[in-house]
Parts: C-alpha cells; structure tokens; sequence
C-alpha cells in the first residue's frame, strides 16, 4: 500500500508527515521514521515524494485502481 | 474522565477567519490582508498541499475581453452551452457568474505576475472545454506551483495560517456569525475562534456516494478530506443551502478516480476503433473529446448496453502534442499518473486506456451574492461550495476576500460569549467521542451513509424509496452520533466528517424527493418529464426551528 520509504534514504526529518493533506503519516514522530498509519487514505496526490529532501519515497497504485489499457496491436 | 482526552481550549481572535486553506482561502486572505484586516486561515491539512487545487489545474475559466470580445452576456451564454458547465454551476446565480467573469481577468493577471504561469509562449491559450469550431472557454495554465506561491502571498500580506486545524462549527448569536469551533487534528486541543466574519472555502462533497472501486474510498478522483464541512455548518447555523439534490458525475480513467477529463488529448473509441462522439477524430490538444462532456454518463452506457468499453485512444497524437499533454498531467496534478504509466509501461501513444463514468457527486451549493455573502451575516463563501472550479475559485475568493474587509471595517466585534453553552455541547460530544471504549468506527458509518446514497438516492430515485432511505438516513446520523468511537485525533476528525456528510445526504435525499421531475440525471422513474415550469429555479433549504425547510425560488 502507498507510500512506500526506503529507510535506507530516509533522514527522518518528518518532511512528509508535514505536509500530507490526508494525514497518513499520523503518528510520526520527528526524527523517526515515518509511520504510514493510514495508507487506505492516501490520494496519490505526490507531494510526499516531491518534498521529500532525500528522495526516500514513491507511491505504490493499489491493484484495484490499476489503469485499464488495450494491449498494442489488439484492435479487431 | 481519561485526562488525555479533556480538551485545552485555545481562543484566537481575529477579524477575518477564513475556513481552508484551499484557493479560495487563500486568496480571500490575500486579499483582505491587504486592504488592512486580521486574517487567520484555518486549514485541516497543510496549506502547501490541501484543497482540490493541491497539486495543480490546467484550466482556468475565465473571460479576457481581447480574446474574447467586449460583448460579456454572450460569452457566458456560450460558456453555459455545454451541459458540463450548466450542472456544475447549478445553483449559482447568473449574478453571480457575471460577477466572476467580470473580475475574471483580473485575477489572471495577479497569478502571471505571482509567479503562476498563465501563458504560453507569451499568449493567452485557451485550449479543450470547447466544441470544435465554437467559442474558447478555459484558459491552458501551468497551476502545479499554485498552492506554494498563494500561500507564501498570504503569508507575504501579513495573514496567519493555522494548519491541522478542522473547522466544525459555526458561532452564531442573533446578529450573526461571530467566530468558529475547530479541533486540533493531532492533539488534544479545542480552537475557539473569535472573528468579526468568517470565508468559507472547504470545498467539495467528497465520501457521500461510494468510489470508482467499491469500498475503497480513496479510488475517488477528489480529496477525501473535503467532505463539506462548510454546507453542513452553514446549513446547521441556519443559512442557505441550494440545489442539494442535483446529481453531477465525472468521466475518467476507470477506477483510477481523477479529474482532468479535459487534460487528455484523444478519441474516445469503443473496442472497434469507432469514435463514441461527434466531434474528434483524431486527438487535437486544443479541443480534448467533448463527448464526455455532452454527456458524462456515455461511457456507462456502453458498458451497461453492452458495447462497451471506451477507451480515451491517444494514438495518432503528434509528438508537440504528446509533449503538451505530458506537461498538462503535472499541471492538473497527476503526477501519479505519469508515474504509473511509466512503471506499468503503458504509452499512451500506443495504449487506449479504459475510461469510465464515475460515482455521483450531489452539491448542495451555499447560495451567495454577488459580493460572496451567504444568507448569514458576516459570513461569506468561495470555491466550490459556491461557485465551482478553479477560476471561479480563485476570483470569488479574491472578491470574498474584500467583501469580508469591508465588513469588518464597519463591525465591531461581538465576542463569543453568549456562545458558551454552545461551546460546552460541542466539546462534551467531542470528548465522548474519544471516550467511548466501544462502538462503530468512522469507516463503518461512512460506508453505510454511502450504500444508502447509493441504493436509495442514486440512479433512480423515486418517492418510495426516497422516503425509506430517509428514515434510514435519520436513523443511521441518531446511531452514528450516539455510538461513534474515535481513537485517536485523526479518527476523529474522520468521524466529524461523516457526521457532516449525514446531514448533507439527508438534504440529498430531501431535495430529490421534493424535486416531482426527471431533469439531467436527476432520474425519477415516478416523474418521467422534465417540467418546463421548473426551469430557471432551484430548491432552497434552511433549518428552520430544528427542521429543514425547502421553497422553490429563481435562481437567476
């Protein structure tokens, strides 16, 4: 489930848990890492990604929502 | 009680309180900060990234007279040609849509100079929203930096901004508003907020009617925090709310819920390569596929008719035009998107992407003046709770803005005072909430709001099955207000949220069965006609001595 952190990168400066509208990262505690508590809740909106300062999250797309797409070449 | 869950209670006084930190709100702070007032922004989330406009828009509705012409009463009437942007902005009073398209420009002007791009290669382009061959109505923008760049304004101004703060009561006496109840979102503390006027701009309807995806809420293409928190405390404060019933959907990619359908530049093609619609053959960056909006609910029809399902087939698109959109993505806020694409390695000039017609989104407007006054003194409203989409959003609240410094220049404060009782109420039920060891959580009573909204309110609406759901309704808001446990903050402004959208589905449900027609998708099997004697007006609700009251009235 979103978001995923590379605890590798991550600097624990709670940049995320700052600026999430949703606040999935409730809980978190500034220079720990990031508790994603509310995953269900997040909107993919990005901004977690783009202001983290060590580039220590992506975003994974639930199953469910996965685009639907034509394969090339399938037309009839 | 457990002590951790008493509530400290902070009071802050200020002249103008504006609820969200959204566009709206910030640019209603703007703009009353500098014309001399105290602002406060009040805002559940962080302002950097909150609201609809978080992460950006590409279209800005707007009128500027040099691309348009001088003559202003045509260019509305042709903006209002579409069936998209009539439902959308049902409820709003032509006043008032004048009144925007009239300052429109203005505002335009202030983001380029702020720093939000609103040109390209120096020009004003006006691009998709529009029938081929007929009038340009929304201006192309680069709105991803908006939310930065408007809340370093309103902080350059001099207004306050308080994140992780959620507004949820009005404070009333009988001269009327003079503040507003707000809960810390992460600890223990209860915001008194003492203001000469109150800005409302909280923003969409969103968790009333279940997502693309069922039971999962955030599949849906808006903001799962903005659950109308404005409409329900400015229904319950005794002001106006307008055309509750009015059903609205959005087409987009299926199950991946977002807006942007203007954003895409293709064809939409059922599974034999053949357009679905009139007016595009091949993709064309300045008009997207109006099909979707003649008529959101096409690509369900297909899907239920059997012919389905359509695609949004980007191939063909020109490299300048494959670019242009890709850029367009970011702008709109869909980053995500780009993203996806690119780890599923799907190219969309290569692969037609599945799109669907999403849930409905009723609205229940609050009605305002020209001047962005709701029907409450001292209180005013932007944004999509009263006139929707970006551009509107941006202007009302700039107008909003000064309506509100204009008022509190000629206001003495009235403190809060006599509000005490009221304050008390609402602080016991909140630390009740959090008190209660056992009981339905937020999620549960949600879910159940949605299936109600769903099956008895839905696509087909009659008198029977309206009035089953509305005893339904009433008796799910008792149980979910006596019985809701909250366990920690953030539970517990989810579960405020789903008390506000309890009230806001009941006027649903109130509306649609006062509404004796079938008008748009507004289906009502028991009045299959659409009554002519109702064009022009809408329904208008108030509390009244504890009950809703609703009368017909013109809207224009």
């Amino acid at each position: 489930m979103p978001p995923v952190i590379d605890q590798n990168k991550c600097t624990r400066c709670a940049t995320c848990f700052d600026v999430c509208a949703e606040d999935v990262y409730f809980g978190t505690e500034e220079g720990q890492l990031p508790v994603v508590s509310y995953p269900e809740f997040c909107f993919h909106c990005n901004c977690c990604v783009e202001e983290c300062p060590a580039d220590a999250i992506t975003l994974r797309i639930p199953l469910p929502e996965m685009l639907l797409f034509k394969e090339e070449g399938s037309d009839q | 009680m457990n002590e951790v869950r008493k509530q400290k209670i902070e009071t802050i006084k200020t002249d103008v309180l504006c609820v969200g930190g959204g566009i709206a709100g910030l640019m209603a702070a703007i703009r009353a900060a500098e014309l001399g007032a105290r602002v406060v922004v009040a805002e559940k989330g962080n302002a950097l990234y909150s609201g609809r406009g978080r992460a950006g828009n590409d279209h800005f509705w707007c009128y500027i007279p040099e691309v348009h012409g001088t003559d202003i009463e045509l260019f509305l009437k042709e903006c209002l040609k579409g069936p998209k942007l009539r439902i959308m902005q049902a409820g709003t009073s032509m006043k008032v849509m004048r009144t925007f398209l009239e300052n429109s420009f203005e505002v335009v002007k202030l983001w380029d100079s702020w720093g939000i791009p609103m040109k390209h290669g120096g020009k004003w382009e006006f691009a998709g929203h529009s029938f081929p061959g007929d009038v340009f109505t929304h201006l192309k923008y680069k709105g991803h930096p908006q939310k930065k760049i408007l809340t370093k304004k309103a902080l350059e101004k001099g207004a306050e901004i308080v994140n992780r703060v959620m507004i949820f009561e009005l404070l009333t006496d009988e001269h009327g508003v003079t503040g507003a109840l707000g809960i810390d979102t992460r600890d223990n503390r209860l915001f008194v907020f003492q203001a000469k006027a109150v800005v409302l701009g909280t923003g969409v309807v969103e968790r009333l009617y279940p997502s693309p995806v069922p039971g999962w809420m955030a599949s849906t293409p808006g903001c799962l925090s903005l659950t109308g928190d404005g409409r329900a405390m400015t229904y319950k404060a005794g002001g106006t709310l307008v055309g509750p019933e009015s059903p609205k959907r959005h087409p987009g990619p299926r199950y991946f819920g977002r807006y942007g359908q203007a954003t895409w530049v293709g064809v939409l093609r059922d599974p034999h390569g053949k357009p679905v619609g009139p007016y595009v053959t091949k993709p064309d960056r300045r008009y997207g596929d109006m099909t979707m909006e003649a008529r959101s609910t096409i690509l369900e029809d297909y899907l239920k008719s059997g012919k389905g399902p359509v695609y949004m087939d980007c191939r063909g698109i020109t490299d300048e035009d494959y670019a242009y959109m890709m850029e367009a993505f970011v702008h709109e806020g869909l980053t995500c998107l780009i993203n996806h694409l690119n780890e599923e390695g799907i190219d969309l000039r290569k692969h037609p992407i599945e799109f669907g017609t999403y849930h409905i989104y009723p609205e229940a407007k609050i009605w305002i003046t020209e001047k962005g006054e709701t029907s409450l003194r001292g209180l005013y409203a932007a944004g999509d709770e009263s006139i929707v989409s970006i551009g509107p959003a941006a202007t009302y609240g700039w107008l909003a803005g000064a309506s509100a410094a204009g008022f509190v220049g000629t206001n003495d404060a009235r403190g809060v005072e006599t509000c005490m009782e009221h304050i008390d109420e609402k602080r016991a039920m909140i630390e009740e909430m959090l008190a209660r060891k056992n009981g339905p959580t937020w999620q549960e009573a949600n879910v159940a709001l949605q299936q109600i909204m769903q099956d008895y309110a839905g696509l087909l609406r009659t008198d029977t099955l309206l009035s089953a759901g509305l005893s339904y309704l009433r008796r799910l808001r008792k149980k979910a207000a006596s019985t809701m446990v909250a366990r920690n903050r953030w539970e517990l402004v989810r579960g405020l949220e789903t008390l506000n959208l309890l009230d806001l589905g009941e006027l649903v449900v109130l509306g649609a069965r006062e509404r004796k027609e079938t008008r748009a998708l507004h289906n009502r099997p028991d009045f299959p006609l659409t009554d002519p004697m109702l064009d022009g007006k809408a329904i208008f609700v108030r509390m009244v001595d504890g009950e809703p009251a609703m009368e017909w009235r013109r809207t224009e």
